[in-house]
């Protein structure tokens, strides 16, 4: 048998680690800064480039991307090379990787604040900067497609699977998501309007979370999980149908972001029930992580690796019995736009996310250092500093979510809305803000124990760039084998066939609720009123947008008494047929405002305003500081009229 | 690891890493074929057999009742109004500044001096003295000159405090009050009399 030896790439490897503890520490901390916001608002130092609308959209950029990003190239980068036993297929293709990659990341942190955005949640960049991802995805997916294909080994092992659907799918939401058209450098407009464009973006922004931020992890967990143990996979078979299930099932659910909103109900429904069909395939997942931990738990508790990878398992199957939970219809009217998907999101990014790049930072830079980890006390007291910060974080944001949408809803005996003035439903919260921050912060100062320890662990030891490697080489038979099995084992060893097959089993559930939309028109019945933009009104739209509006404001009021009382008759599929892009909204720290603006007198905060609009106009404008809302000053320092702006759909007057 | 390998353990190998065959958990399984059955049900529950109410006809079903609740609480409000006193309890009366400041004051003055609309502590009453004329204008509104309606926006209780408010601001005096207009009939007696 032929041996050979090559060398596996460990610098890249240490780059994008590096640049994971830095982003981690970035991106937490830009979201301590909005979170303090929200109960401080002085903090946005009466700047147009540090108010909330423009910071949130980078906080959550840059832990997505940036921080989770990082990581999972990190992770890929390490466990694919010794995986496939070869180096990465090309170095040229790694380090354009890692600077395009950060590069990107560079740019977000520079036209956020600007304002240069398209609003879209997680595709907020605009489309120069699109275009680079996509270059930088391709040059990606090459590089792992390459390594894949020169391997030394016959089969791939499961991690490989789940890094092949990430490559594929990401660059298909990425793509599609973000078509538009260009006004300007850094000014474009969505290809899709009004319920097209929420359902691509939320196709997008759902299967974001299943294809950025679950599958590749699950890739590292299957690599470093059983390494860090030295255990063995709970359960092979496990595997397969938990991946094949996740991958399938995981990109209908994309609707549950619009339940009771305009979205035709077939839709909804089909949003539902795969959202409840996500939670064996998930937990599939989290058992092969915890049962593969059987027998060792002796080491759980002395290893600060495998500690945070327990969290990060375990929070991962809650927040994925959670989410199904908030995708039931009954429970989405309570929690959908309130800090209880603040809470769900959090449980994600901080504990699975978070705690899993941890675990394996602390387990790769000993390793590349040839060194032991400088101290195990200071990586324990990071586990228990963040779990707390954690804790401090997502309990009191299921109080105030829970506190927010039953405070919108609850009615007085006499058929009123019991809180009809918005405003009080916010004060009620701050004290729940202020122990969020408090969470907040102590994830933070866990992410700076972190990097001091990683940082005195790599000065204790020697960088091992190269490292070398032997193994066969994978002789092909000379000709194929005249009949194969048509076994998992086999497909394991076919990767071509293999990422096809992952290809249709993503296509599959966008294609059927996306084309529809399109082509059966009774799905968007066409209101005669409804006319195309003003000049002046897309100006309005265009600052909404640039302010970061939409961060706040939802602009899509549901078929609840509690809202129509509150905010106006419902909102309709046939508005939005002008709205490129599309601004409903996933949060409301303030109001809904789909039916005010319009034809609003220029005293609009001194008069009393008309229909049920009651509370919002005197909270907007006459008591700003009382309000969470951002003075928004540089507005009218700009020559420019707030006022004007917050127009939603274009409501026929009287409507 | 154990000395005597597992039975299950699978001759795969990667990079160290071993693979175990073990069953999938039985309630795993269950859990999996349960929500499959609830999607079938969901589904022909609400779409193919169309038993179940979508969001419209639930939204419907719920103004039903909730607007039965409202108009009994109005009507009743509307039947007692003629023989309602205003209130002096205070935390009443804070309640009714405060909806003042916040819905009377732009068109009448955070004083009641007048501005847009009239002077609300003169003895110039457009629409009646009575406290119930003054319920009545503030419940009703005057569309033709200009007062909103105010029944949908505040609740009777709201409208009661708001009322007993403004009742406390006669003959107060403020400085540089509108004048009485013409319409207002000059010889209405006068209550504090």
């Amino acid at each position: 048998m032929n041996v050979e030896t090559f060398k596996y790439d460990n610098r890249i490897v240490r780059a994008f680690a590096l640049a994971t503890a830095f982003w981690a520490l970035v991106g937490t901390s830009l979201g301590l800064v909005v979170a303090a916001q929200l109960f401080w608002p002085d903090l946005n130092l009466k700047l147009p480039f540090t108010t909330f609308g423009r910071v949130r959209p980078l906080h959550t950029n840059a832990v997505i991307f940036a921080f989770v990003g990082n990581g999972m190239f990190a992770g890929i980068y390490y466990s694919l090379q010794r995986l496939c036993k070869a180096r990465m297929f090309s170095d040229a293709l790694s380090w354009f990787n890692f600077w395009g990659w950060n590069a990107i990341i560079v740019g977000a942190a520079v036209t956020l604040p600007l304002g240069l955005t398209t609003s879209k949640e997680y595709a907020e960049l605009e489309w120069p900067i699109d275009l680079a991802i996509a270059a930088v995805w391709v040059a990606f997916t090459v590089n792992l497609m390459g390594t894949i294909l020169r391997r030394r080994e016959k089969h791939m092992y499961v991690a490989i699977w789940f890094y092949i659907a990430t490559a594929v799918t990401v660059a298909l939401l990425h793509i599609v998501n973000s078509l538009a058209v260009p006004a300007g450098w850094f000014k474009s407009y969505s290809i899709y309007a009004g319920v097209q464009d929420a359902l691509v973006q939320w196709w997008y922004g759902h299967n974001a979370v299943a294809f950025f931020l679950t599958t590749p992890y699950l890739g590292l967990m299957y690599y470093f999980l059983p390494k860090a143990s030295d255990r063995p996979v709970f359960s092979y078979r496990l595997s397969i149908i938990h991946f094949w299930g996740l991958i399938f099932i995981y990109i209908w659910a994309g609707p549950h972001h619009l339940l009771y909103t305009a979205l035709p109900d077939w839709a909804q429904s089909l949003g539902t029930v795969f959202s409840v069909m996500l939670v064996a395939p998930s937990w599939g997942g989290m058992l092969n992580g915890l049962l593969t931990l059987r027998g060792a738990w002796d080491k759980v508790r002395q290893d600060p690796t495998l500690k945070f990878m327990v969290v990060a398992v375990t929070a991962y199957g809650m927040a994925t019995l959670e989410g199904p939970t908030l995708a039931l219809k009954s429970v989405n009217a309570l929690s959908h736009y309130t800090d209880w998907t603040i809470a769900h999101v959090h449980t994600g990014a901080l504990g699975w996310n978070g705690f899993l790049t941890f675990g394996m930072l602390y387990w790769l830079l000993p390793r590349f250092y040839r060194t032991t980890l400088w101290s195990v006390k200071l990586a324990n007291w990071h586990f228990w500093v963040g779990l707390l910060g954690m804790m401090f974080y997502v309990v009191p944001m299921y109080v105030s979510g829970v506190t927010q949408g039953l405070m919108w809803r609850q009615f007085t005996n006499d058929g009123f809305l019991q809180y009809g003035n918005f405003l009080d439903t916010v004060i009620r919260l701050i004290p729940m803000y202020q122990l969020r921050a408090l969470g907040g912060a102590l994830y933070v100062v866990g992410i700076g124990l972190m990097i001091v320890n990683l940082y005195r662990t790599a000065k204790s030891g020697q960088f091992l760039p190269d490292q070398e490697a032997q193994a066969p080489a994978r002789t092909l038979p000379a000709k194929p084998a005249p009949r194969h099995p048509w076994t998992h084992r086999w497909l394991e060893g076919v990767p071509v066939t293999f990422t096809v097959l992952t290809t249709v089993a993503v296509l599959i559930g966008g294609l059927v609720e996306i084309l529809p939309l399109y082509l059966i028109k009774s799905n968007v019945p066409t209101i005669a009123q409804v006319k195309p933009y003003t000049p002046l009104e897309l100006l309005g739209r265009d600052l909404y947008i640039r302010e970061g509006c939409v961060g706040c404001h939802s602009q899509m009021v549901r078929p609840f008494r509690s809202e129509t009382e509150r905010y106006g008759e419902y909102s309709k599929v046939g508005e939005f047929v002008y709205d490129h892009p599309f601004l409903w909204g996933s949060k409301r720290s303030g109001p809904d405002l789909h039916r005010v603006g319009g034809e609003v007198p220029r005293r609009l905060a001194l008069q009393p305003p008309r229909e049920s609009s009651i509370d919002l106009a005197p909270v907007h404008h006459a008591r700003v500081p009382v309000a969470r809302l951002e003075a928004p000053g540089h507005l009218c320092a700009a020559g420019t009229d707030s006022r004007v702006a917050p127009r939603g759909g274009a409501v026929p007057r009287g409507f | 690891m154990s000395d005597a390998p597992d039975p299950l353990l699978l001759d795969h190998e990667a990079d160290g890493i071993r693979e175990l065959d073990n069953q999938l958990p039985r309630w795993w399984v269950w859990l999996f074929n349960l929500t499959i059955l609830f999607a079938l049900c969901y589904l022909g529950f609400y779409h193919v057999w169309a038993k179940g109410d979508l969001m419209l006809a639930e939204y419907q079903r719920e103004m039903e009742i909730g607007d039965a609740i409202k108009a009994k609480a109005l009507a009743q409000f509307e039947a007692d109004l003629a023989t309602l006193v205003p209130l002096e309890d205070e935390p009443a009366l804070a309640q009714g500044g405060q909806i003042f400041a916040q819905m009377c004051a732009p068109c009448h003055r955070g004083d009641g001096g007048g501005l847009v609309g009239p002077n609300l502590t003169d003895d110039y009453w457009i629409h009646g003295a009575a406290f119930k004329d003054n319920l009545r204008t503030i419940y009703h509104g005057v569309p033709d000159k200009g007062m909103v309606s105010w029944k949908n926006l505040l609740k009777p209780r709201e409208v009661l405090a708001v009322g007993s408010y403004i009742y406390t601001l006669r003959g107060t005096q403020p400085p540089k009050p509108k004048p009485p207009e013409n319409q207002a009939p000059a010889n209405v007696p006068n209550i504090y009399e």
